[in-house]
């Protein structure tokens, strides 16, 4: 099998990956593509201490499905309010957004 | 009420000229019958066992009387002045039962003070009582005080007629009636205390009573703040006794400093007395706090005859006869107050005798007899001191209500513009003489027997010189007392439609002449034996008022001293009578010759402008220095300053509120990082 250390990498990598996304990215679809990255690679990282470590309990395959519907709840919700956002600033650049600025 | 009746002259005159005035039979008639109820209440009292622990109800009596007077005296006839008057000869006809009772439980025996108090307020381990003590200094002070009380509410029904704010003027008299009383009965300093200041206030009160005068209104200013300010010493003083022995009981802090317990031994007992003794020097007029009496006379006459000649400004004498024993224990004390008495009677009577106010120069004259009785307590003579106290208070009061009979005549109170009053104002005159006799000190009027009983202690006990100073002192009064009468009754007149429009008072502003014309002739008289073995004392006033630790004695006269100061007081009649008599030619030009001397005495001895100048200088300059502070350091720099700080910073913060979402998230991120790497560094990586 693939030692643990290197799956725990991936994941950290994708999860680094997803941080980037969130910080330097100037459309918000893309921001949220970047928040589904960064809850993936926490998933596989779950995934992999409970095939790794605890092979015979479900405890972290079912942490892991709970993930994945949070994220889809989020999703729908994020999706949601970037489109009113559109609809009231006709901009979806976060940088133009600042209408709580002091 | 105008029922035929035999009369003076003068009186049938009055009555016929002011066919609607009243006021004296109700004020002669309706005293005596008073007078009468409160004697037959206070005998019923008495048969109610009226005891020395019933002393409470003197000043309470006169309290009442206040309270009413304070609360309804407008919806009262005639103001509510027969309130005043019933409550005050209660208090003097209770004090005569209380004075029998007092040499029944004492005779033939030692003369003991009664004391009956209750605890008022209990701290912890603190507490204030209030308690009345009884003894014969209290005793003493009780009979002026209810007697000039008496005489000058009777008085005041007259000279106060028809002024505004009547009933106010009477309820003042006799809350300072109650407050006195209760100030010579006070058994603890702190009650004392809280009675010196009340009859602070009542002086305050009355010396400002024509509110619309600038002049009285400063003036009762001016009394209040120097009073004051040795009352800060006098409650310093009762502090430093209080931390040493742990309580505020009179007689039990006089035990201890004349055994020198409880640490009152040394320079602390001395600074202590002293502080004490501010106190009676503020209130009794001493240099240098004699500024105030003068200003004081800016109050109705019958104010100045209560308070500034007879009660209040001798509660800083009384205060110092009754602690007499800790300023003989502590060293120096007594050559202090000696000192001071000195100084002070002999630069008051100088500068008596320059004075054109007739009022003023009775204030000058009181001043210098303060001096002299706190003169006779610092040679240690407490006898001569009380003695002179209560005869002192009857001239005195005498010469003040003479001058106001005078003044209320003539309306004006410049000598410079009477002259020749005597046949017109008859009986005024033959009383102010009388107390003007009695004030130089001839004999055999009370005056002389008190004195002489002074100068013979002087003259026992201490250096000669302070003999000479009293002798020159004899010489003065007489100089200025005389002059007094000269410039007023004698001569011819100066003013011609002031000496036409001049009247005899009315009846109820004589009465009180003449009742106090009698007792400055006979008051001296107690120094006999047999007059006091008469009136039922164990004794002459020798024998009743009798120094701590010292056996009571027959007052005995020194003949030679008696010859010496009569001799003194007529020189000083004689000097009077040459320089003043007539146009004043004389004294004018002795005047011209001395302008330096002249002026000094006529501005009395700078010590107002030296007064002015303090404040202006030293006190006005350091509040302008905490002035400056106020504004510039706590002002400006602590509470704008503050507030600018906090603008400031949120002005600059601000700035990292952008409202973008990608700043925001860089923060959360960043804070992950740091808290990871506090991790890591605290723990160590796992």
């Amino acid at each position: 099998m693939i030692p643990l250390q290197q799956v725990l990498v991936l994941s950290a990598l994708l999860f680094s990956l997803g941080v980037y996304g969130v910080l330097a990215r100037r459309n918000a679809v893309l921001i949220l593509m970047s928040v589904e990255l960064m809850l993936n690679a926490v998933n596989i990282n779950f995934i992999a201490f409970a095939v790794y470590l605890a092979p015979d309990k479900v405890v972290g395959l079912v942490f892991a499905i709970f993930v994945i519907v949070v994220a889809a709840a989020e999703a729908g919700l994020a999706l949601a309010i970037i489109l009113r956002v559109y609809r009231n600033e006709r901009t979806a650049n976060v940088d133009e957004v600042d209408l709580l600025k002091w | 009420m105008l029922l035929p009746m035999p009369l003076p002259a003068s009186a049938l005159r009055f009555r016929r000229e002011h066919p609607t005035a009243w006021d004296w039979q109700v004020a002669v008639a309706g005293t005596i019958v008073l007078g009468i109820v409160a004697a037959i209440t206070a005998v019923i009292l008495g048969l109610k066992s009226f005891s020395v622990y019933s002393a409470w109800l003197l000043p309470a009596l006169c309290g009442g009387a206040f309270v009413i007077l304070a609360l309804v005296r407008n919806y009262l006839p005639r103001k509510g002045d027969w309130v005043g008057i019933f409550a005050i000869t209660a208090a003097f006809t209770a004090f005569f039962f209380l004075l029998h009772d007092y040499l029944t439980r004492t005779a033939g025996g030692p003369l003991a003070g009664f004391d009956n108090s209750f605890d008022w307020l209990n701290v912890g381990n603190f507490g204030l009582r209030v308690g009345f003590f009884v003894d014969p200094i209290a005793l003493v002070m009780l009979a002026v005080v209810t007697t000039v009380a008496l005489m000058v509410n009777i008085y005041s029904t007259g000279y106060m007629h028809g002024e505004a704010r009547y009933g106010w003027f009477f309820a003042v008299l006799s809350l300072f009636a109650a407050a006195m009383m209760t100030l010579v009965l006070a058994d603890n300093f702190l009650l004392m205390y809280v009675c010196w200041e009340l009859v602070g206030v009542c002086s305050f009160l009355l010396i400002g009573f024509y509110i619309e005068r600038r002049s009285a209104v400063e003036a009762a200013k001016k009394a209040f703040v120097t009073t004051r300010a040795g009352d800060v010493g006098f409650l310093i003083g009762i502090i430093l006794f209080w931390r040493a022995t742990g309580t505020f009981d009179v007689q039990t802090i006089i035990t201890a400093a004349v055994n020198h317990t409880n640490g009152l031994s040394g320079g602390y007992l001395t600074v202590a007395t002293l502080f004490l003794f501010l106190g009676a020097m503020g209130k009794s007029a001493q240099v240098p706090f004699q500024v105030w009496l003068p200003d004081a006379m800016e109050g109705p006459t019958p104010v100045s005859a209560l308070i500034h000649a007879a009660t209040m400004v001798v509660a800083g004498i009384y205060l110092v006869a009754r602690t007499l024993p800790i300023f003989e224990a502590a060293q120096g004390a007594t050559t202090v107050v000696l000192i001071i008495g000195v100084v002070t009677a002999l630069m008051a009577a100088l500068i008596a005798i320059v004075q054109t106010d007739l009022k003023k120069v009775i204030a000058y004259s009181t001043i210098s007899n303060l001096g002299f009785m706190m003169a006779a307590l610092g040679a240690g003579a407490l006898t001569g001191a009380m003695f002179h106290l209560m005869t002192h208070a009857f001239f005195k009061a005498l010469l003040f209500l003479g001058a106001g009979s005078v003044i209320h005549a003539t309306g004006t109170q410049e000598m410079p513009e009477m002259g020749g009053l005597a046949p017109k104002m008859k009986i005024t005159f033959i009383t102010f003489l009388v107390a003007g006799l009695a004030n130089a000190g001839i004999p055999p009027l009370a005056g002389f027997w008190s004195k002489d009983e002074v100068l013979k202690s002087v003259f026992d006990h201490q250096n000669a010189i302070y003999l000479v100073l009293l002798l020159l002192w004899v010489l003065l009064s007489g100089i200025y007392t005389l002059r007094m009468i000269i410039l007023t009754f004698f001569g011819r007149p100066r003013v011609r439609h002031i000496y036409n429009h001049a009247h005899e008072s009315p009846p109820s502003m004589l009465l009180p002449l003449i009742a106090l014309g009698l007792l400055s002739i006979a008051a001296g008289w107690v120094a006999f034996e047999g007059i006091g073995k008469a009136l039922g004392f164990p004794g002459g006033i020798g024998r009743f008022v009798i120094p701590f630790g010292a056996e009571g004695e027959v007052l005995s006269i020194n003949g030679g001293l008696a010859v010496g100061a009569t001799i003194a007081g007529l020189l000083g009649f004689f000097v009077a009578g040459y320089y003043w008599w007539g146009l004043g030619e004389r004294a004018a030009r002795v005047a011209a010759h001395f302008p330096d001397l002249y002026d000094l005495l006529r501005h009395k001895f700078y010590f107002d402008e030296m007064y002015q100048a303090i404040i202006d200088r030293v006190v006005l300059g350091f509040g302008r220095v905490i002035s400056w502070f106020d504004r510039q350091v706590v002002n400006d720099t602590g509470v704008d300053g503050s507030a600018d700080i906090t603008g400031f910073t949120g002005y600059e913060l601000k700035l990292s509120e952008t409202g973008k979402i990608p700043n925001y998230a860089l923060a959360i991120a960043g804070g992950v990082v740091v808290l990871a790497i506090i991790a890591f560094a605290t723990q160590g990586v796992v």
